[in-house]
């Protein structure tokens, strides 16, 4: 009793590769601030250390991002949906932690663990959609819970990574800085789960307008949940590649990221609503803050002030943020 | 009131018609207190277009929701092909029902074939990003020749009309269309765009599918639909073939003015009579200038209505007299009553007295610390003259929805405001209520505040010295005395630029 | 000036009758029965002295009850409102006070500790009114920059407290030591400014409802600056006491920021905000206390402790939104502060 209403017939308007460039550039141009932050710091790098200049220098340079990468894509998941974590920075101490620990002593118990946790946070996406909790109260109790098992787990810093973990961790092609390889692979996924496949378009539909996705019929409780799944996911490889770099487990030793990742995330384009993703400016904004890192202790700034640096820098992105915008209004 | 000839016109209308699609038999719907459908029978048929028209409040969005499934009767009940299964948005979704929404379904932040395809309900398998952009793409091209919309931007980066359209693109893209529900889809579309809307809508029900449209451009009602129903009320009032109906026997079913009729003028009188002094010799104490309309302006002691459809403007004239600013000139003390209760107005946590004080601390402390027996003492004035039900202490959420409305009131006149604005306030509130709000406002009008009311409700509009109407977030047209009558607004709250035949 | 309403029927003013104290069950309530049935625990655990574990809980509890009552002024201004640099501010502050307590005597350096707190705080405030960044960034992103102020003081200094400050922290009256009085005159005042106040009452109304209290015709973003200035001011003056109490350290404060939140939502304040428990604030540290002191009694680990904490929160969390009915409507509200220009699309 329902008519033919679309037939195909006419569409000749095929979007032309340049086309789609110009758009996806305009698009994207939130992510340009990061880009810019990016080369800049590159080129104060390279003054300091013409020596940044050649594959093992590059390799250096890029190691401390490429875990980071990975946890700013889960961030770039969560903030994607409207909500925020808190609980990244331990939770990816804890991974690098059992990756120490039981990944090596017992394998099955460690992976039964990292499952775990990805169940733990479909429940917090489930909590926060189904009963309106507030995601930055509860990922902020969930990070002393993760912080409590990794302490359980591993008391003081140490254990050993599993081999084959410790030879993706020193895994150094002579033709490509390693650590880039890794980068890249991030952000294909990002640019994937959150760009590409539908259950992405979901996620920044949700984002973006829950009611309009209501009213398309699909579930918001379903798409909240895989996107917090997800998450856990990226989380989890982003402890791995930790554990896979340092061979060891430190429950303490990622804490800067749940600002850094939120920062990376903002500064590449993001914002504190949801609805928007840019995985490639994700990653620009987190390669960025992690060369900032090492740019710190190449120029021998005191230990002491690198979070202080971190702070600041995180506070002029968002000013630089508020400027922008401005601007292009 | 009406009849418009109607007994040949519905004669003539059913014998085109086709069998009946949808029917709604005897849909009652309540939120609260109010009656949004009351006992409606309509029933589209299969290939026509049927027209819907009606003003504020007459229930047009409420009985669309229902014919989408997305909202339930609380009595009656909607069938669909005679069938008695439950009418809700799945069966509805079963059925090729889709509907355009007046405030777009959109996700900004989503490209124009993403948000095709978020509610397209066809499967597609791998390269579904190729598949959706070639889907919409087709529509587009095909309702909307040279569109010259990208498929693959942002909703948010497009003007209005263009997201209107892909809006109309979106819900045709769709292999089952039984059932089109439009609301308001040429409110910001172009002429061409307009043109060729009616020119697609023509072929569709040519295929078999049947529309249903809401417009308050009745010029186009009138010249592409089939049948046309007038709602009023909560009820359907009128239904006429298009050939048969006028514009101004139309407006007139909606309780509208045709002409200026002499009962109308002898209504109008007595209300001028009734109002106090004009404030046009009082001293203008807000003026606010809007875009390229004439500005408006306020005196102390008047009560100025802001007239018009629903979202023509009027709540940004509010917002920028209450935030002051560049083109207001705005008394440094004002109160705001707000019309949505829940989210702006009340303060769920407390009491009655607190909630009414909270605006009027400044009067009822010293060096910031409050002298307790006068705020006592201010709040139990207010409740007395108010007669509000319920005790000072009395959570206000356990208050009745006209009650509430009371506290809000009383909140913005316990302040020192001068100018005091009205955001549709009395939706929902009951007529005994109503009217003794109506008498505290003149009472405080005539003692020198200056009051600024929006209202969807037009009767309301009587109560004010001077109404100004909206239309397209301009002022069209201020009334005042005589001229300021329901009928003068419901015409001129509709654009005639269109039409021509008056 | 107030305004009596114009057409009033009758001069006489009524008498409203004045609601009766009836008994009802106070908000800070379960948190008592956590206390004492916690207590009970301690007692069964090591029977003898039966108060001295309440006692020692007296001398521990007032630095975090004036952390909390700092936290609970923020949390009540409504939901996304939260500060948690708290922590990183007391271990800061405990080196300031002490360094200038050796050069300006112990008063200057208590004031000079407030003095960090307000300077933090007013860190956190232009970034959020300022920058619009989200409260928890922007506190997040000062707690950074005071943790370094606090390693850059802590090599410089090692100082220890001023002697006589040290007494006074330490002194007890009547057996209840001066820090928990002195903290419980503040809890007072701070219970009189949210009922006696246009200040205290304005930030209850803004949590409740931040549309409707704009509408009101309050100043929202004055208030929230207020709050968070006055959040990190005690914060500050907790750690310039826990300075003379225990001593300086980098890690003085880190327990205090969850701990402060916890012991605020515990209390019974409503972390979807507009409802204030100054009272709550008492027994939910009193509680937080006693339980780590049954935790470390019975010879639980620090990870245990962290996971049961972070349980806790979430736990009471979840059951005071869904206990209140405010959930949705918080997470409605926190959206719409986090992005006012959002054209809100709904159903109709």
């Amino acid at each position: 009793m329902t008519a033919p209403a679309v037939a195909l017939r006419t569409y000749t308007g095929r979007t032309s590769l340049a086309e789609r460039a110009k758009t996806a550039a305009r698009q994207g141009s939130p992510a340009l601030l990061s880009l810019a932050a990016l080369l800049a710091i590159f080129a104060v790098a390279v003054a300091n250390q013409p020596g940044i200049l050649s594959i093992p220098g590059l390799t250096l340079m890029l190691m401390s991002a490429v875990p980071l990468v990975f946890a700013t894509q889960a961030q770039m998941l969560i903030m994607a949906v409207g909500d925020i974590d808190l609980g990244i920075g331990y939770l990816v101490g804890l991974v690098t932690v059992i990756a120490a620990t039981l990944l090596d002593a017992q394998p099955l118990l460690g992976i039964g663990l990292l499952v775990g946790i990805v169940g733990v946070y479909a429940l917090v996406g489930l909590l926060v959609e189904r009963r309106g909790v507030p995601s930055i109260i509860v990922t902020l109790g969930m990070s002393f819970v993760w912080l409590g098992l990794g302490l359980q787990l591993l008391p003081t810093p140490g254990g050993a990574a599993p081999e084959w973990l410790a030879a993706i961790g020193s895994w150094r092609p002579t033709w490509i800085p390693g650590p880039l390889v890794f980068v890249v692979l991030a952000t294909v996924v990002g640019w994937y789960l959150a760009r590409h496949s539908r259950i992405g378009m979901r996620m920044r539909a949700l984002g973006s307008s829950a009611p309009t996705l209501n009213k398309a019929g699909r579930s918001l409780t379903a798409t909240r949940v895989i996107a917090f799944a997800l998450a856990a996911v990226l989380v989890i490889l982003a402890g791995l590649l930790l554990a896979a770099q340092t061979r060891s487990g430190d429950v303490n030793s990622a804490t800067n990221f749940t600002l850094t990742t939120i920062a990376a995330v903002i500064l590449g384009g993001g914002n504190f609503s949801g609805g928007r993703a840019l995985p490639v400016g994700a990653t620009f904004g987190a390669v960025t803050l992690g060369f900032i890192t090492v740019l710190l202790s190449l120029v021998n700034l005191s230990s002491s002030l690198q979070s202080a640096a971190q702070g600041l820098i995180v506070l002029a992105v968002l000013a630089g943020r508020v400027i922008t915008e401005r601007f292009t209004r | 009131m009406s009849s418009i000839a109607m007994d040949r016109g519905v004669n003539d209308a059913t014998s085109r018609r086709g069998p009946d699609v949808i029917v709604a038999s005897g849909v009652t719907k309540r939120y609260g207190s109010t009656t949004a459908l009351n006992g409606v029978d309509l029933a589209v048929s299969r290939g026509e277009i049927l027209g819907l028209v009606g003003h504020n409040g007459a229930g047009k969005s409420t009985l669309m929701r229902m014919f989408a499934g997305r909202e339930l009767p609380d009595e009656g009940r909607v069938s669909w092909h005679g069938g008695d299964g439950r009418w809700d948005a799945r069966a509805a979704a079963a059925a090729g029902v889709r509907m355009v929404y007046q405030e777009l379904a959109l996700c900004a932040d989503l490209t124009v074939a993403e948000n095709g395809a978020l509610s397209d309900p066809r499967p597609s398998r791998a390269g579904w990003r190729g598949t959706a952009e070639r889907r919409i793409g087709e529509v587009l091209d095909r309702v909307f020749p040279g569109h010259g919309i990208s498929v693959i931007q942002r909703v948010g980066e497009l003007p209005m009309a263009e997201r209107q359209m892909v809006e109309i693109a979106r819900v045709l893209c769709t292999d089952r269309l039984g059932l089109l529900i439009l609301d308001e889809p040429t409110e910001s579309l172009g002429v061409d765009a307009t043109r060729q809307l009616y020119v697609h809508l023509k072929t569709l029900v040519a295929e078999g599918v049947s529309v249903l449209l809401i417009s308050h451009r009745i010029q186009e009602v009138l010249q592409h639909c089939d049948r046309i129903a007038v709602m009023k009320d909560g009820a359907v009032v009128d239904i006429v073939g298009a050939d048969r109906a006028t514009e101004s026997a139309l407006l007139e079913a909606m309780g509208g003015e045709v002409r200026a009729d002499v009962g109308t003028l002898a209504r109008a009188k007595v209300l001028a009579d009734a109002a106090p002094q004009t404030g046009a010799t009082a001293e203008i104490i807000a003026e606010l200038r809007t875009g390229d309309g004439p500005a408006l302006r306020v005196g102390a002691g008047e009560i100025v209505g802001l007239a018009g459809l629903a979202g023509q403007g009027q709540e940004d004239v509010l917002a920028r007299l209450w935030q002051g600013g560049r083109g207001a000139r705005v008394p440094k003390r004002r109160a705001y009553v707000p019309g949505d209760r829940q989210t702006s107005g009340i303060l769920p946590l407390w009491c009655v007295a607190e909630n009414l004080t909270i605006s009027a601390l400044g009067g009822v402390s010293k060096l910031g610390f409050l002298d307790l027996r006068a705020k006592r003492a201010l709040a139990a004035r207010w409740i007395q003259a108010l007669r509000v039900r319920g005790e000072a202490s009395t959570p206000i959420t356990a208050l009745s929805g006209g009650n509430q409305q009371k506290v809000l009131i009383a909140r913005a006149f316990a302040s020192d405001a001068r100018l005091v604005l009205l955001d549709d306030p009395f939706r929902g509130v009951d007529v005994a209520t109503k009217s003794e709000l109506y008498a505290l406002m003149k009472a405080e009008a005539a003692a020198g505040r200056a009051i600024v009311w929006y209202s969807t409700e037009n009767r309301e509009m009587a109560h004010c010295e001077r109404v100004y109407v909206f239309r397209s977030g301009r002022i069209v047209s201020e009334l005042s005395g005589a001229t300021n009558t329901e009928e003068r607004i419901i015409a001129d709250s509709f654009d005639h630029a269109t039409g021509g035949s008056r | 000036m107030i305004t009596a309403p114009h057409p009033v029927p009758e001069a006489t003013v009524v008498s409203v009758e004045r609601s009766r104290p009836r008994l009802v069950w106070p908000a800070w309530g379960w948190s008592l029965v956590g206390v004492l049935l916690i207590w009970g625990f301690i007692i069964a655990v090591r029977p003898g002295a039966p108060f001295d574990p309440l006692a020692q809980a007296l001398s521990l509890a007032p630095f975090l009850v004036l952390v909390a009552l700092g936290q609970m002024l923020v949390i009540t201004l409504g939901p996304g409102n939260i500060d948690v640099s708290v922590g990183t501010i007391i271990s800061m502050s405990s080196y300031v006070s002490v360094a200038v307590s050796v050069v300006a005597g112990p008063v200057a350096g208590l004031v000079a500790a407030v003095g960090v707190g307000l300077v933090a705080g007013a860190v956190s405030v232009v970034a959020i009114l300022l920058l619009r960044v989200p409260p928890i960034i922007a506190t997040l992103a000062t707690s950074l920059i005071v943790s370094s102020a606090t390693l850059l003081l802590s090599d410089a200094n090692r100082a220890a407290a001023d002697a006589g400050l040290r007494v006074l922290v330490n002194a007890k009256l009547l057996g209840v030591p001066v820090s928990a009085l002195f903290v419980a005159v503040v809890t007072v005042l701070i219970a009189l400014m949210f009922t006696r106040t246009r200040f205290g009452l304005s930030i209850v109304a803004v949590g409740q409802s931040l549309r409707a209290a704009e509408r009101a015709g309050l100043r929202v973003k004055t208030l929230t600056a207020i709050a968070y200035l006055v959040c990190a001011a005690f914060a500050g003056l907790a750690g310039g006491l826990l300075a003379a109490f225990i001593s300086p350290s980098t890690v003085l404060g880190t327990s205090y920021m969850l701990d402060s939140v916890a012991v605020v939502v515990i209390g019974g304040t409503l972390v979807s905000g507009g409802r204030p428990v100054p009272v709550g604030t008492w027994t939910g540290a009193m509680f937080f206390v006693l339980l780590s002191g049954l935790l470390n009694l019975v010879g639980w680990p620090v990870g245990a402790q962290n996971i049961l904490k972070g349980l806790l929160v979430v736990t009471v969390v979840l059951i005071s939104t869904a206990s209140t009915g405010t959930g949705r409507s918080t997470l409605a509200r926190l959206r719409a502060s986090l992005n006012p220009h959002k054209k809100e699309t709904t159903n109709g």
